[in-house]
């Protein structure tokens, strides 16, 4: 039985065949033509091919050294803070710029584990709202949504 | 040499001195200061997060204020390194063992004073360096076409892997992943879409503001959330005089010299850059000693050396990108970027076409230099008091930055599912030990390095064995070769991984 050896060059090279032949499949209708005469698929092909043994060989190797285990991931910061972060985008359009930073601000705070406080995640909320309209659209003079939106 | 360079110093001067330009070059030297005082965010994010704000600028004032956030963070790093202990940025990292030591002692002073002189006087033998040393490679590179482009690239990659920390085959394989993102969009010759999944925002080729925002700037963020807070507490001596004294000058004159020259030499090797000058100036520090054992315990020469190495490899690192149009490392790249931005393409041309851009910059980061040092002397206590702000308040404004400059580019809610597409992948990277900062590099060098491989091989009709039958190239190549050749003797390996070991 072979076993995994350094779980974290396994994902790596997992990783790397994967975007390897994402390559590959995703750029399978581009032309490729010749060397003298490359077409837009050539040179894609070539990194992709690259990408994929580098991957193998990654993978290959963390069968026979040892390396660290792979980190436990935790979630909850990842999710909180994109979760914000998409917030944002898609509510600026909507309510405009300082209410979209203040719900952003506000989602953000829950990727810490401690406590919620609302007075202060309140305040910063508002605080980081008004301050950005002032300091981009007033200052910066960038054209955002300021207040409510279009 | 030919000392015509004198005259454009002084043109450049001249373009950097006005008002608005000096202006800019203030703004950036501050910001730099503040993010290289606060830990847990780089230059990288930083420089990326600003982009969008000096799309409204001229090429020459926006280039300053970049480049001046480059270098004000390593003055800013030093600081928190010295009296917290803490390294703002990678590259003050040493200054840690023996400036903080100095700090204990009630040296602070001596240790700030010496850490901001020895950087003015790199900073300004960097700006000389670069003034002498880039008119001829620039002259240099006019030979080139293709294929020695080509070679130069290949060259530039195969050493940034070798300075890299890490998995060389990782960092190998980072930068073809980054050559492969380079390409999504219009292929410029055939006009045909590659890798856009019919996203409009895609054609014209990805924005790499989304790609360094997620995978730097909102990583790091989260990298930081994952762990405990820790409260930052400064030295509570108070800073007396902040002039070293006559015999610290004695001390570390001689270490000032010796960093500048290693660190202005590795600021030019590709994927050198600050961080590699700072260790290798600590280590060059160590090994020189007539007593060894003094460091770590506050010796005034591992303060001086690497501050002046990291400072003088902030200025160099721009000779290859000014003359060559080869980013040595993440930062220039994200420089190379925003030239191409202005409708600028970095390279030997610029110093024919637009020589006030070169030399206003030259001469920017020489009045920088004295701009971060008269400024920061007697701002020192407002950098320490800043770092008492906490990180749970930090960093919603961090984000809210990189979110608002991100949208104010494109006002496209894709940027924004790019970013967090991203800031994805930069997690997945992160867990796998994969450092990123090289696929940056070929990002910003893909589209380049295809059009110059693809005209090459219309030159040769095909034939590769025209890279080797160029002298130049030929030379690039086997450069090249012989790097790639090093790393595989169990010699130098060993000696790169006791390298960064201490990191």
């Amino acid at each position: 039985m072979i076993k995994v050896k350094s779980p974290r060059d396994f994902g790596a090279g997992l990783l790397f065949i994967l975007i390897g032949l994402g390559g590959f499949w995703f750029g399978r209708n581009l032309n490729i033509g010749i060397a003298s005469r490359m077409g837009p698929g050539y040179f894609p092909m070539m990194l992709s091919g690259l990408i994929a043994a580098l991957g193998l060989l990654v993978m290959i190797k963390s069968f026979a050294i040892d390396g660290p285990e792979i980190e436990k991931p935790q979630l909850r910061p990842l999710f909180f803070i994109v979760l914000s972060m998409l917030a944002f985008g898609y509510l600026i359009e909507r309510i405009g710029l300082a209410f979209s930073v203040a719900v952003m601000i506000i989602i953000a705070t829950f990727a810490r584990r401690a406590k919620f406080d609302i007075k202060e995640t309140l305040l910063l909320a508002i605080g980081m709202g008004v301050f950005a309209v002032f300091v981009f659209i007033y200052g910066l003079g960038q054209t955002l949504p300021a207040w409510w939106g279009k | 040499m030919d000392l015509g360079f004198l005259n454009n110093l002084i043109d450049g001067f001249i373009a950097a001195g006005s008002l608005n330009n000096l202006f800019f070059c203030l703004i950036g030297c501050m910001l730099g200061t503040l993010i290289g005082v606060l830990p847990g965010i780089g230059p990288i994010p930083t420089i990326a997060m600003l982009l969008p704000v000096t799309y409204g600028l001229g090429p020459l004032t926006s280039l300053i204020m970049l480049a001046g956030i480059y270098y004000g963070a390593q003055y800013g790093g030093s600081t928190t390194s010295i009296l917290v202990n803490m390294p703002g940025e990678a590259s003050s990292v040493v200054t840690c063992i023996d400036g903080h030591q100095m700090a204990k002692q009630g040296r602070a002073g001596a240790a700030l004073g010496v850490a901001a002189l020895g950087s003015f006087f790199a900073g300004c033998v960097g700006t000389v360096f670069i003034a002498a040393f880039g008119p001829p490679l620039a002259a240099f590179a006019q030979k080139f076409s293709s294929p020695e482009y080509f070679a130069l690239m290949v060259l530039g990659l195969v050493t940034a892997v070798v300075m890299a920390h890490g998995s060389l085959v990782k960092a190998v394989a980072m930068i073809l992943i980054g050559l492969l993102f380079g390409l999504i969009g219009t292929d410029v010759n055939t006009g045909v879409q590659r890798f856009t999944f019919g996203v409009e925002e895609l054609w014209d080729g990805m924005d790499f503001l989304p790609m360094v925002i997620g995978m730097f700037g909102i990583v790091e963020i989260i990298k930081n959330l994952e762990g405990p807070e820790v409260a930052r507490q400064a030295m509570s001596t108070r800073i007396r005089d902040l002039w070293p004294s006559l015999q610290d000058f004695k001390d570390s004159w001689k270490a000032v010299l010796r960093g500048t020259l290693s660190g202005s030499l590795l600021g030019i090797v590709p994927g050198g850059g600050v961080v590699l000058a700072s260790f290798a100036a600590y280590t060059i520090e160590k090994k020189l000693a007539k007593d060894p054992s003094r460091f770590g315990k506050g010796a005034i020469e591992g303060v001086a050396g690497p501050e002046s190495a990291n400072n003088a490899a902030s200025q160099t690192s721009f000779i290859p990108l000014l003359t060559l149009g080869l980013p040595s490392n993440a930062i220039m790249a994200l420089m190379m970027g925003a030239m191409m931005i202005q409708g600028i393409a970095p390279g030997s041309a610029v110093m024919q076409t637009r020589p006030d851009l070169f030399w206003g910059m030259v001469a920017s980061m020489w009045i920088g230099n004295l701009m971060l040092v008269i400024i920061n002397m007697p701002m020192i206590g407002l950098w320490v008091k800043l770092l008492s702000v906490p990180y749970r308040l930090l960093y919603p404004a961090i984000i809210m930055f990189c979110m608002i400059g991100i949208y104010s580019t494109s006002s496209s809610f894709v940027q924004i599912v790019l970013t967090a597409i991203f800031t994805g992948f930069g997690y997945l990277l992160l867990r796998l030990d994969c450092e990123p900062a090289p696929l940056i590099l070929g990002f910003i060098l893909g589209p380049l390095m295809e059009e110059n491989l693809r005209r090459s091989m219309v030159l040769s009709r095909g034939d590769p064995m025209i890279f080797f039958s160029r002298p130049i190239s030929a030379t690039l190549l086997v450069l090249a070769l012989i790097v790639v050749a090093l790393i595989v003797l169990p010699q130098f390996r060993k000696t790169r991984e006791v390298a960064f070991v201490e990191d």
